[in-house]
């Protein structure tokens, strides 16, 4: 198996991930998100379940107002990022089936805490309207208020919970 | 249908975007979440450098005619809704140490976690969703539509870009500081 | 390339920023003559029954904005309005593939803020001209006159059906005022946008 190399400086590779917002910017006339994809793919599978419960419930039939929303632009995006994250991975030597945990609590923990970690930022991120793709990184850099005041709830809520979440870490 | 929005524009900023996230490292959540324990400040370094380039990016394009500022679009501001999900938003990135981007990025690497995160984030969103008439009036006040720190602050925008770089930079030196230190 | 090089070019650039004006481009030269014609030709209006259309349609990159106040709003708007009165309109960015459709109460601020779009050189923009009594009399009460022609009574029994579909009741005889219960058989049709993130 291939050494795994060190990761890039993280100024330099901050600029470039600017550079690719700027580039979407530019190009797509938006910036970059994530957690619509999951709100798209969850429009899906509701409306493939149930299509009654889709269009009566207004945040799922905003999904299908624009076509699939299995086809949606951030779902193909999102495919794009998974695909981005696997090549550079792969190049890298950093490829690796492992769980990434702190060495205080065991595997399937570290899995449980992730999946209920991921449940509270899935409700998080439907009330502010995107996550740290979309509001912090793209709305911060065009000066949009909401997305300040996300980024900063966030950060100021994570440093306040962090006590509380050592023994997942440390 | 334009370029902008083709699937093939999407997949090749996704790609891109990913890319530039695995390879700064925040794939890893003992990275990410090292970044609350003030050990490990790639997060930081990685968001405001990025927020920055694109900022001053679309500030000068914007200036010298290349692009259209104004066509671009800008997320609505909904103050309380966006500040209550962001303090929610940050209490599950701190107990999962990934956020959705990272999450693929995680997965796509081989980690586990990050699977786990992504399913969370799925039942996180599909439940919220479906309890939407019980949060729809919180989740549509407080509307500003279109608003920015240059109009809040009575600013012009040249000015504002002036103090967010300076903010930045500052927390640079704050951040490479306190590493030094643990 | 090094981060302190980088960082230099950021601190270069983001001191230059403050004497480099604006970031947004200036409006546009107003093309009289062009908008004139475009009045007359009847471009610049879409009729309530055919944005009925579009709506139930899904017609992809369709906008209808409501040019009013929000109290005015919260009490009807047309399913799949978006609220966005007369001063916040500039500053919104529409996207070049977007049809957007303006509406106000009786038609007169939503031709102002056609005006006011297409100065900004924004093209493929309406509005209904008649307003939301266009709405009412057009989509949600039509009515076919005793003495209709056969095709009249065509054109009525395809507004009906489209009528039916935003709750709407279509009539024979004398044109309906607007009453109360319009408001309250509002279909389930999505009020909220999608936009990026």
């Amino acid at each position: 198996m291939k050494t795994a190399q060190p990761y890039a400086n993280p100024y330099v590779a901050g600029v470039c991930l600017g550079l690719v917002l700027l580039g979407a910017f530019v190009v797509a006339g938006q910036g970059l998100g994530a957690s619509g994809a999951f709100a798209n793919v969850a429009t899906g599978l509701v409306d493939a379940a149930s299509p009654r419960t889709a269009e009566r419930n207004d945040y799922f039939a905003s999904y299908l107002s624009g076509g699939a929303p299995w086809t949606a632009w951030m779902v193909v995006e999102i495919v794009g990022v998974i695909a981005g994250g696997a090549l550079s991975a792969f190049l890298a030597g950093r490829m690796r089936v492992e769980i990434a945990r702190g060495p205080g609590i065991g595997d399937r923990s570290r899995l449980a805490y992730a999946a209920g970690g991921g449940a509270i930022m899935g409700f998080g991120a439907v009330l502010a309207r995107g996550c740290t793709s979309g509001q912090a990184l793209s709305g911060g850099a065009l000066l949009s208020v909401g997305s300040w005041a996300f980024m900063l709830a966030a950060f100021a809520a994570g440093f306040i919970a962090a006590p509380l979440a050592r023994k997942l870490w440390r | 249908m334009s370029f902008a929005d083709s699937p093939l524009a999407a997949f090749l900023i996704g790609t891109a975007f990913g890319f530039a996230l695995e390879r700064a490292g925040l794939g890893d959540a003992r990275k990410l979440a090292g970044q609350f324990y003030l050990k490990d400040f790639t997060v930081l370094k990685v968001m405001f450098s990025a927020i920055v380039t694109a900022m001053l990016g679309a500030f000068w394009l914007g200036r010298v005619g290349l692009i259209d500022l104004a066509a671009i679009h800008v997320p609505e501001t909904f103050l309380a809704p966006q500040a209550v999900g962001g303090l929610i938003f940050g209490v599950g990135f701190v107990v999962s140490g990934l956020c959705p981007g990272t999450s693929c990025v995680a997965a796509a690497s081989g980690r586990l976690d990050g699977l786990a995160a992504m399913l969370g984030l799925l039942a996180g969103v599909l439940i919220t969703g479906l309890a939407f008439p019980l949060l729809e009036d919180f989740y549509r006040s407080t509307d500003r539509g279109v608003f920015t720190l240059p109009e809040m602050l009575g600013l012009p925008y040249g000015v504002v870009v002036t103090l967010v770089v300076a903010m930045a930079l500052a927390a640079f030196r704050l951040a490479e500081t306190l590493e030094r230190r643990s | 390339m090094k981060a302190s090089t980088l960082g230099a070019g950021a601190l270069l650039l983001s001191v230059a920023a403050p004497f480099a004006g604006s970031p947004y481009r200036a409006p546009q030269h107003l093309d009289v003559d062009g908008l004139v014609a475009q009045i007359e030709r009847g471009e610049d209006h879409v009729t309530a029954l055919e944005l009925a259309g579009w709506i139930r349609a899904r017609k992809p990159g369709l906008r209808v904005i409501d040019v009013r106040t929000p109290e005015e709003f919260a009490a009807y708007s047309i399913p799949t309005a978006e609220n966005i009165p007369l001063d916040r309109l500039a500053p919104t960015a529409f996207r070049e593939n977007e049809t957007i459709v303006l509406y106000s109460e009786g038609g007169a601020h939503a031709g102002q803020a056609w005006v006011l779009l297409k100065a900004l050189g924004r093209d493929n923009v309406r509005f209904i001209a008649g307003g939301l009594a266009d709405w009412h009399y057009e989509v949600m009460a039509p009515v076919l006159a005793p003495d209709a022609s056969a095709k009249d009574r065509k054109a009525f029994e395809a507004a009906s059906e489209l009528s039916r579909y935003f709750g709407g009741e279509p009539g024979l005889g004398p044109a309906q005022e607007p009453r109360a219960s319009d408001t309250a058989t509002r279909p389930r049709v999505a009020t909220l946008r999608r936009r990026g993130c």
